[in-house]
């Protein structure tokens, strides 16, 4: 590995990491709020999918509108704020000085949670966008925008002022993410909420969105603590490192390009769903490059750092491999609109909040000089995520790929095929519930942890860093 | 690496790359498309849709009705769309021209609405009927009461009421929205045949015609 990280490995606790407690802090116990918000508005609108008369008769609660609240909560309230607070922690440790400009953080996230808040509410008193994973009313957008920029300034400014001159792949994905996400978000807001463009384009710029939200955001910031975790928790050079900017690459330049497999056969031109299956494929390079680098990763031992990490990737590997067979027009015939197309944003989501859980788990206790209060729950919190996640995205691919080859029989009433995939949702229902509680066994930890005093005991730990991670066997 | 300006610009031109050949590709091979004017008809199809079809298409959004039904019909040779009577062509481009927020949908948990206007008038299915379907649900859609409102009656009788559910001396009474949602259902028709919208048959017979 490159000298830019062992230049902070030496002392776990330090300075960096103080600095910043307060501001960090307040971005991840956001993230985790909404975590949960996002986890309890999924399990209900999972429920309804069964039980279509579950709080039909409440208008905030339509089936749609749960759901547009529940993927809004996830990702701007969950991935946004995490992610971001991943990324410039990220950022100001390998910058090598402490964060500068929190108080323009502090002042973005504020906002941002507002915007957030605001937005889940638009949704459910009917001012929706018609947009998936755009969903926010148009009032809120800009306010996001400017929000974020704020939340991002900390970034640049560690990026400009790194200690030194050459960078490692950590970098590369976090400013990337940082740096994209304005760009093509107020292109999505301009073209289809501002100044909207004519008939099925908006449904072309809206899976661009959808992608980019994706390829060039949630999977870098992923990446990047890949990158960082490890190597430091293995102590291991990385094999395959001198390739390392060509992975990096091949997601920027192909990733962006993947959003129009959803609109296979749709009315818009037939050269969009062919360019995307092509793209899927060429993206996979990436992939190989990023395994190359993280072979060590699958090794028993590391505690519960790296095995979030481990699974969190392979979730990352697994998903991009789905992409690319199901975006072929074959398959697609088969799955296109249905639970399956659910199951591949489950498992995209799974890689980005594991490999996220992995980072807070290494995270959080040096930021905040303390070890996790409670060693079950980082274990309940554990155990719970995985299998839910599992469970869930089995039985969605399931339940998906029975729907899909039913409704391609039109002897096959709805009545017979939601009754052939009803089991299967409601074993998915109960691993959305798994989550639920996996989720907020984190967020009672964090709490908790915001409240231990640092004591010398405590920081005594953090030289045998080994202590710090609760194991989860 | 240590080239920071090159790497912003490398990321900027990667994401100015895409944008630009998915949006404005298809904003060039789409961008100038018209309703297609038939002589013999002497009209423009697809046809502009009545205001109140418009007012509709906000519920249809607003309610989230996309996140259960699609509207977009595949070609024939692919899926079971045809078969399954949701229209006898597949949705281009053409149809939408006219619609402010083509809802074109990901997901069929429910019917695809492509042609529910043409379906219901083959059926004989009423406006009326519509609204009690709203009303009532069906075995895999919820009941959407909160679209109608019991009123006691004061006069005569409101003649939009549906009838025999209201309890004596009262009705019930679709709202505006429901009025504006059931209007735009009943207007959804992808029926003109665009010449691009033929099916790709390679016919022998016809070969020599030409």
């Amino acid at each position: 590995m490159t000298q830019t990280t062992s230049s902070t490995a030496s002392h776990a606790v330090s300075e960096i990491d103080t600095s910043s407690r307060c501001a960090l802090s307040f971005l991840i116990f956001a993230s985790l709020l909404w975590l949960v918000t996002g986890g309890v508005l999924a399990l209900l609108n999972l429920v309804q999918v069964h039980s279509p008369d579950f709080l039909a008769d409440c208008f905030l609660f339509t089936h749609g509108r749960l759901q547009a609240m529940q993927e809004t909560s996830l990702v701007y309230g969950w991935a946004g704020n995490a992610g971001i607070a991943v990324a410039l922690w990220l950022l100001s440790r390998l910058g090598g000085s402490a964060l500068r400009g929190t108080n323009y953080l502090v002042i973005g996230a504020l906002f941002w949670n507002i915007g957030v808040k605001l937005g889940v509410y638009g949704i459910a008193f009917g001012d929706m966008t018609s947009f998936s994973l755009l969903q926010m009313p148009d009032y809120v957008q800009p306010l996001m925008l400017v929000a974020y920029a704020f939340m991002a300034a900390p970034g640049v400014l560690a990026w400009t002022g790194r200690r030194n001159d050459s960078t490692f792949a950590t970098q590369w994905y976090a400013i990337a993410a940082l740096f994209l996400f304005p760009w093509f978000f107020s292109a999505a807001q301009f073209m289809l909420l501002f100044v909207p463009v004519r008939g099925t384009l908006q449904s072309v710029v809206s899976a661009w969105y959808a992608q980019n939200l994706f390829s060039l955001w949630m999977a870098p910031l992923a990446i990047a603590a890949l990158y960082y975790l490890v190597p430091k928790i293995r102590g291991k050079v990385m094999p395959n490192y001198d390739f390392a900017i060509y992975g990096f690459w091949s997601l920027i330049i192909f990733g962006t390009w993947m959003g129009g497999r959803h609109l296979i056969g749709g009315p818009v031109p037939a050269w969009i769903p062919t360019v995307a299956f092509g793209a899927a494929i060429l993206v996979l390079f990436h992939h190989i490059i990023v395994f190359l680098n993280m072979r060590g990763i699958g090794s028993s031992g590391g505690g519960v750092v790296l095995k979030f990490a481990k699974y969190g990737f392979y979730a990352y590997l697994l998903g991009a491999i789905i992409d690319a067979v199901f975006a072929s027009r074959g398959l697609a015939m088969i799955t296109q609109f249905t639970f399956f197309q659910n199951a591949q944003w489950q498992l995209a989501l799974a890689s980005f909040s594991l490999i996220m859980f992995a980072t807070l788990n290494y995270m959080v206790p040096r930021l905040s000089g303390a070890a996790w209060p409670s060693a079950g729950l980082v274990r309940g919190h554990y155990l719970a995520t995985i299998l839910g996640y599992a469970v869930l995205i089995i039985s969605l691919g399931i339940a998906g790929w029975q729907q899909g080859t039913a409704l391609n029989d039109s002897a096959i009433s709805f009545e017979t095929v939601a009754a052939q995939y009803r089991p299967w949702l409601l074993v998915a229902s109960a691993a959305q519930a798994l989550l639920l509680v996996g989720n907020f066994a984190l967020l009672v930890n964090f709490v908790r942890i915001l409240f231990v005093r640092t004591s010398e005991s405590s920081s005594s730990q953090f030289r045998q860093p080994a202590n710090l991670e609760a194991s989860s066997s | 690496m240590k080239n920071g300006p090159l790497f912003f610009l490398g990321l900027f031109f990667a994401l100015t790359l895409s944008w630009a050949g998915l949006a404005l590709g298809t904003h060039a091979q789409l961008g100038e498309l018209q309703p297609h004017y038939d002589d013999l008809e002497g009209k423009a199809f697809p046809q502009r849709a009545p205001g109140i079809a418009s007012r509709g298409q906000l519920v249809y959004q607003d309610l989230g009705c996309a996140s259960c039904h699609t509207q977009q019909v595949r070609r024939p040779s692919y899926g079971a769309d045809q078969a399954r009577g949701w229209g006898d062509r597949q949705s281009v481009a053409r149809d939408y021209v006219h619609q402010k927020r083509p809802m074109i949908g990901n997901s069929r948990l429910g019917p695809d609405l492509a042609n529910y206007g043409l379906r219901a008038e083959a059926a004989g299915q009423t406006k009326a009927d519509l609204l009690a379907t709203l009303y009532n649900g069906t075995q895999g859609m919820p009941a959407y009461r909160f679209l109608f409102e019991e009123r006691e009656i004061v006069g005569e009788r409101s003649n939009n009421a549906l009838q025999g559910v209201a309890v004596a001396g009262h009705e019930l009474v679709p709202t505006e929205r429901a009025e504006t949602l059931a209007a735009y259902l009943l207007s959804l028709k992808q029926t003109y045949q665009y010449p691009e919208a033929r099916p790709y048959a390679p016919d022998e017979n016809q070969e020599g015609a030409h």
